[in-house]
C-alpha cells in the first residue's frame, strides 16, 4: 500500500530530524527510515537534502555525531541531539504548533463561511 | 569539530563524507534484497533513489561553511594565473597602483606626524598645551612667541590648580638656538630645555635607564639633567647604564646625567631636543639664554610655555572655566591689578596637544601637498580602470565560453573581482614599501628631525586608499564585462564592434578627465617651482657667498659688558690673523634666521615721524661689530662703516639703511641726526647703507638701524661672520681649534656659511617645489601613458578601417592626423574642463606664493601648452602605426 507523499515545507526537515535523534542515537538512514514508518510513508525523506541537513545541524552544534559499529558490525555516524539541540527542538516545535494552530483558526473559518 | 578543524582537515572529511553515504546506499542496497529483489536490481533502484551522488556530496561540503574558503583560494590561484600569463598588463598596473598608494602614504606619514600624531606618552589625549589670547597684557614682556609664553607668576599660580590639572609643566628652551655641552674634549651643540621637575612624571615619559629629575631637583635648582635616547646614541652610544652618572658640561657648568629619556621621545620642541634640565636660578640659566633679570625676578616677564595634563574628568572648557579668576588675578597682578583702560582682558585657552610643537604653520603646505598626491592616486586608478576594461574587452570570448557551459554569472564577477583584488593588494604592499623608502628620501631631504615611523593611523590610511583604488578601479570595469552575451563565443569579432566603441567612449572621457587633473597638477607646480625661483633669485643687498657664520657664548668666560667686550675684540683680533680670512665681524642677531630686534623709532630723541605711504613707525635693529658692511658688502651710500674705534666709551654712533632714511629723514641728510629706541641715549647716525635682508628671503624693506654691539648689549650670544678668500667650510678647522684656544667649553654653534643659512629659511619652499615636480611629472606620465592606450587601442580595432581607407587614397599624412587629432581633442576637452577647476583651486594656493600670483597667466599658459605637447607626444606612436598600415595586410586580417 502506498500513501499519498507531501512534500516537505520548508525548514521541517530540520524539526523532524531533530525530534527522530531526540529519540536516542541513529545513523542518516535510520534517520530516514524512522521518519518514512512513523509517517506512515506519508514523508519521504531526500538522501540529497537530508545529509546537507544532518551536516549542517552538527556544524551548528544541535547535532553530535560519533563513528560507532552497527548491529551487523559494519561502522557507521550516529547522530545524537546535544542540550543546545533539545532547546532548538523545543523552540521549533512550539513555532509549529503554533503555526499549524494559526493555520487551522483560518481554515475553519473558511470552512464556516463555505457553509 | 569547529570551523577550522573543518577547513583544514578536509581529506578526513571527505573520506568520512564518502563512507557514510556508502553506508546508507549499501543498507538500502541490503533492505531491498531482504525484501525480496535480486541485488542487481536493489543497486539499481537504490541509485535511483539517491540520485547524483556528487551533488549531494557538494551540498553537504556547502554545510561545512568552508567552501567559500576553497573557492576563494580556487579564485586567487586563477587570477595569479591568468595575470602571469600577462606580466606586461599586471606589472603596468601594480607599478601604477604602488607609485600612488606610496606616495600618498608618504605625504600622509609626514602629514600625521607633524600635524595628527599624539605624543609617545601615556594618555596623550589629556594633555593640552597653554595659550594666553590674544597675546601678553599690555605692559608685559615677552619674547615674540606671545600667545605661548607666561610669566613665573601665573605658571606657579596654575600649577596649584589640582582640582583642574594633574599637572602643569612649564618647558622654556636655553637659548634661541642650540647650546654648547661637553663631556670629553670637543664640545659640541645640543637643543637643551629648562623644565619643571614633573616634566617626565606629568607627561607619563619612562626612562631607558637611570632616574628622571622629579619637583625637588627643581625646588633646589639641582645640577642633574635627563638626555634623549638620540643624544645617548650620538654622543655615549654604548652602554645606557653606564651613561648615567657621567658629567655634562652645559654652557660650562657641570650636570650630573641622571637619565636617559625613552627611545621616541623627543621632548615639546620643534626639533628634537637633546637634554633637559630642572629649572635653573642663575644668570647663565635664564629663559631662552636671555641676558635679562631672569625670569624668576622679572614677574612682568611672560617667558614660559606651559603645558598641562588635565585632572581625570576635566574637559579644556571646564579647567579654563574654573581657572579664570585665578589666572586673571595672577596675570594682572603686576600690572596694576587690572587690565588698563581699553585692553581686552586676557583669557586662558587649552589647545590639545598634538603633531610635532610649533609646526602648525607646515598645514598648508602639507594639505597642498597631501591633495597632490591624491589626484595621482585618482589618475592612477583612471589608468589601471582603462587597462582593466581593454583587458576583459579582449577576455570576452573566454567569459561567454564560461558562461555557455554552464559557469555563473556571479561566480564570473568573483573571479574578476579577484583579479582587482589581487592587483590591489600587490599595489598596496608595494606600495607600503616604496612609502618607507620615500619618507626616509623625504627626511633627508627636508633635514626633518622628528620621528616618522609610520604607526597605525598610517596603516589604516593605506589600507584605505587601497580599498577607495580597488573599488574606484575594481568594480567598474567588471559590469560590462559580465554583461557579456553567451552567444558572443560563436560570433565573429566584427559583431562586437558596437559595444567595442561603447567602452572606447569610456575610455575617453576618463582621459579626459585625468588630463583636466593632470593640468591642474601641472599648473600648480608651476607656480610652487615659480615661487621657489623668485625666491632664490631675490637680491639679499649683501653678498651671500663666501662667508662663514657661527654663534659664540661668551658667558662661560664674561660676567660683564665690558668683559664680553673684551672678550670679542680679542676673538676678532685672532680670527682676523687667521690664514684665508678676509674680515671678520660679529652680529648680535644671526641674519637669515628669522630673530630680529623690533621697536618704535625714535628720531632726535622724539617717536619718528614716517613720510609716504607706510605710516609705520617701528624699526627693527640688530647689534653688530666692527667692518660688518663691508665684511657682507653691504654698499655703503652715505658716510662710513663702523670700526674698531667704535668701542664702549666712544661717542655712540648708528648707522641706518636707505628705508629708515627714506620714511623718517626724508629730504634731510641723515647723517648727524640721531635715533634711538626704548629708553636708550640718543645715537648720532654716521652712516646709510643700502637695503638688506635680515630675518628671511621674504622680508620686505623695513627701517633698519644698526649699533656697534659695544653700545649696547655685547653680552649674550653673538654670531661671527667671516669673510674667506675661497671655499668658507674649509677654514672651519682652523677657527675652531682658534676659539676653543679661549676655552675647552666654547663651541661652535650652528656653523654654516651664511648662504645656507638663508637657503635654511626656505627649505619648506623648496622641498614643496621639488616634490610638486615630481608629482606633476608623475601625472604627466600617467596620463600620457593612459592616453596612449587608449589612442593605440583606437587605431588596433579601426585597423581594417583604416586600411580601407589607404586603400581608396588617403594619404599617410591625413591618416596620422585623424589619430594625432582624436587625441587632441580628447585633450582639449580635459583642459577645457581643468582650466576653470585650475583657476579656481590656484586660490588655495595664494599663501604659499612669493612673486607671482594664483592665477598668474604665464604660468597657466605654460601649463596648459605643456599638457598639449605631451598629449601630442603620446598620440604620434599610435598615430604613426596607423599611418604605417598595409592595407592588403589589414583587409586580409578581417
Amino acid at each position: 500500500m502506498h500513501a499519498q507523499r507531501t512534500d516537505l515545507p520548508q525548514g521541517t526537515l530540520d524539526l523532524l530530524i531533530l525530534q527522530v535523534a531526540a529519540l536516542g542515537p541513529l545513523h542518516g538512514y535510520a534517520i530516514a527510515q524512522r521518519i518514512q514508518q512513523v509517517s506512515r510513508a506519508a514523508l519521504q525523506v531526500q538522501q540529497g537534502s537530508l545529509y546537507p541537513a544532518l551536516h549542517r545541524l552538527e556544524n551548528k552544534g544541535f547535532l553530535a555525531a560519533e563513528w560507532k559499529d552497527t548491529e551487523t558490525g559494519r561502522e557507521a555516524k550516529f547522530y545524537r541531539l546535544t542540550a543546545k539541540g533539545r532547546r532548538k527542538l523545543k523552540d521549533e516545535t512550539e513555532d509549529w504548533r503554533r503555526l499549524v494552530e494559526a493555520v487551522g483558526l483560518i481554515l475553519a473559518l473558511a470552512a464556516g463561511e463555505a457553509l | 569539530m569547529n570551523w577550522w578543524q573543518r577547513l583544514w582537515k578536509k581529506k578526513l572529511l571527505e573520506d568520512r563524507l564518502d563512507r557514510e553515504l556508502r553506508f546508507h546506499f549499501d543498507s538500502q542496497v541490503a533492505d531491498y534484497m531482504r525484501g525480496g529483489m535480486k541485488e542487481t536490481e536493489a543497486r539499481r533502484r537504490a541509485s535511483l533513489e539517491f540520485g547524483a551522488l556528487e551533488s549531494v556530496k557538494d551540498d553537504c561540503r556547502e554545510a561545512r561553511g568552508t567552501l567559500w574558503v576553497d573557492t576563494t583560494w580556487q579564485d586567487l590561484r586563477f587570477s595569479f594565473r591568468t595575470l602571469r600569463k600577462t606580466p606586461a598588463f599586471t606589472l603596468a598596473a601594480i607599478i601604477t597602483l604602488a607609485l600612488g598608494i606610496g606616495a600618498n602614504t608618504a605625504i600622509f606619514n609626514v602629514t600625521n606626524a607633524v600635524l595628527l600624531r599624539s605624543l609617545p606618552v601615556h594618555d596623550p589625549q589629556q594633555l593640552v598645551s597653554l595659550k594666553v589670547e590674544p597675546g601678553q597684557p599690555d605692559g608685559a614682556g615677552n619674547t615674540g612667541d606671545s600667545e605661548t609664553s607666561f610669566s613665573d607668576l601665573v605658571f606657579e599660580c596654575l600649577r596649584t590648580r589640582h582640582d583642574a590639572f594633574s599637572a602643569v609643566i612649564a618647558h622654556v628652551p636655553l637659548g634661541f638656538s642650540k647650546i654648547s655641552v661637553r663631556h670629553g674634549q670637543m664640545p659640541e651643540e645640543a637643543l637643551g630645555e629648562m623644565t619643571s621637575g614633573d616634566l617626565f612624571s606629568g607627561l607619563g615619559v619612562r626612562m631607558a635607564c637611570g632616574r628622571p629629575f622629579t619637583l625637588d631637583d627643581e625646588y633646589n635648582h639641582t645640577a642633574v639633567t635627563v638626555v634623549s635616547y638620540t643624544f645617548f646614541e650620538r654622543s655615549f652610544g654604548e652602554n645606557c647604564q653606564n651613561t648615567v652618572g657621567h658629567t655634562l658640561y652645559i654652557k660650562g657648568f657641570p650636570f650630573t646625567i641622571v637619565g636617559v629619556a625613552a627611545r621616541g621621545f623627543f621632548g615639546l620642541l620643534n626639533g628634537s631636543t637633546d637634554i633637559w634640565i630642572p629649572l635653573q636660578h642663575r644668570p647663565e640659566f635664564n629663559a631662552w639664554g636671555s641676558s635679562n633679570e631672569g625670569y624668576y625676578a622679572d614677574a612682568k616677564w611672560w617667558c614660559l610655555p606651559l603645558m598641562a595634563r588635565l585632572a581625570p574628568g576635566i574637559s579644556p572648557e571646564r579647567a579654563v572655566t574654573m581657572v579664570a579668576p585665578a589666572f586673571q588675578r595672577a596675570a594682572y597682578e603686576p600690572l596694576g591689578g587690572k587690565p588698563h583702560p581699553g585692553e581686552k582682558p586676557r583669557t586662558l585657552a587649552l589647545v590639545p596637544l598634538r603633531g610635532v610643537p610649533g609646526a602648525e604653520g607646515q598645514a598648508k603646505s602639507l594639505t597642498v601637498l597631501m591633495g597632490m598626491v591624491g589626484l595621482i592616486l585618482v589618475i592612477a586608478c583612471g589608468n589601471i580602470a582603462m587597462l582593466l576594461v581593454a583587458r576583459n574587452t579582449s577576455r570576452q570570448r573566454e567569459f561567454s565560453i564560461r558562461l555557455a557551459i554552464g559557469g555563473s554569472r556571479f561566480r564570473l564577477f568573483r573571479q574578476l573581482l579577484t583579479d582587482s583584488l589581487l592587483i590591489t593588494g600587490a599595489g598596496a604592499v608595494l606600495g607600503w614599501i616604496l612609502s618607507l623608502a620615500a619618507t626616509r628620501a623625504l627626511i633627508a631631504w627636508a633635514e626633518i628631525d622628528f620621528d616618522v615611523t609610520p604607526d597605525a593611523t598610517v596603516f589604516l590610511f593605506t589600507l584605505g586608499i587601497a580599498i577607495f583604488a580597488g573599488i574606484l578601479f575594481g568594480v567598474a570595469p567588471l559590469l560590462p564585462a559580465v554583461r557579456v552575451p553567451i552567444g558572443l563565443a560563436l560570433k565573429s569579432s566584427a559583431a562586437n564592434l558596437s559595444q567595442s566603441r561603447a567602452k572606447l567612449r569610456t575610455g575617453r572621457i576618463i582621459v579626459a578627465f585625468q588630463v583636466s587633473m593632470c593640468l591642474m597638477l601641472v599648473a600648480a607646480s608651476g607656480l610652487l617651482v615659480g615661487t621657489l625661483r623668485n625666491l632664490e633669485h631675490i637680491n639679499l643687498g649683501f653678498r651671500a657667498s663666501g662667508l662663514l657664520v657661527f654663534g659664540i657664548n661668551e658667558q662661560l668666560l664674561a660676567h660683564s659688558d665690558a668683559e664680553a667686550v673684551r672678550f670679542y675684540q680679542a676673538l676678532l683680533e685672532k680670527l682676523r690673523a687667521l690664514p684665508g680670512v678676509e674680515s671678520v665681524t660679529l652680529m648680535g642677531n644671526r641674519i637669515g634666521t628669522g630673530w630680529s630686534n623690533n621697536t618704535t623709532a625714535k628720531v632726535d630723541g622724539k617717536d619718528a615721524v614716517a613720510s609716504g605711504p607706510n605710516a609705520s613707525i617701528m624699526m627693527r635693529w640688530n647689534d653688530v661689530g666692527p667692518d660688518f658692511f663691508t665684511t657682507l658688502r653691504v654698499p655703503i651710500l652715505r658716510g662710513r662703516d663702523l670700526n674698531d674705534r667704535d668701542s664702549d666709551i666712544a661717542p655712540k654712533v648708528a648707522i641706518v639703511n636707505q628705508t629708515f632714511a627714506q620714511r623718517f629723514l626724508a629730504g634731510r641728510d641723515p647723517l648727524g641726526h640721531s635715533v634711538s629706541f626704548n629708553e636708550a641715549k640718543p645715537y648720532t647716525i654716521v652712516g646709510v647703507v643700502a637695503n638688506n635682508k635680515y630675518t628671511g628671503l621674504r622680508e620686505n624693506d623695513v627701517p633698519m638701524a644698526y649699533f656697534p654691539y659695544t653700545q649696547t648689549n655685547a653680552d649674550g650670544v653673538k654670531h661671527i661672520e667671516i669673510r674667506t678668500v675661497d671655499d668658507p667650510v674649509r677654514i672651519l678647522p682652523i677657527v675652531r681649534k682658534a676659539v676653543t684656544g679661549f676655552s675647552p667649553d666654547l663651541a661652535l654653534l650652528q656653523p654654516m656659511t651664511q648662504q645656507a643659512q638663508f637657503d635654511e629659511t626656505i627649505s619648506g619652499e623648496r622641498l614643496v617645489a621639488r616634490l610638486s615636480v615630481c608629482f606633476g611629472a608623475l601625472a604627466v606620465l600617467l596620463v600620457a601613458t593612459g592616453l596612449y592606450g587608449t589612442l593605440a587601442y583606437s587605431v588596433s580595432r579601426r585597423t581594417s578601417e583604416i586600411g580601407v581607407r589607404i586603400a581608396l587614397g588617403a594619404r599617410r599624412l591625413d591618416v596620422l592626423w585623424m589619430i594625432l587629432r582624436e587625441g587632441l581633442v580628447i585633450c582639449l576637452i580635459g583642459i577645457a574642463v581643468g582650466l576653470p577647476l585650475t583657476l579656481l583651486s590656484a586660490g588655495l594656493l595664494e599663501s604659499l606664493l612669493f612673486g607671482l600670483a594664483p592665477r598668474d597667466p604665464l604660468t597657466t599658459a605654460i601649463a596648459v601648452v605643456g599638457v598639449l605637447l605631451v598629449s601630442a607626444a603620446a598620440g604620434l606612436v599610435p598615430a604613426n602605426r596607423a599611418a604605417c598600415v598595409q592595407p592588403t595586410i589589414a583587409l586580409r586580417e578581417e
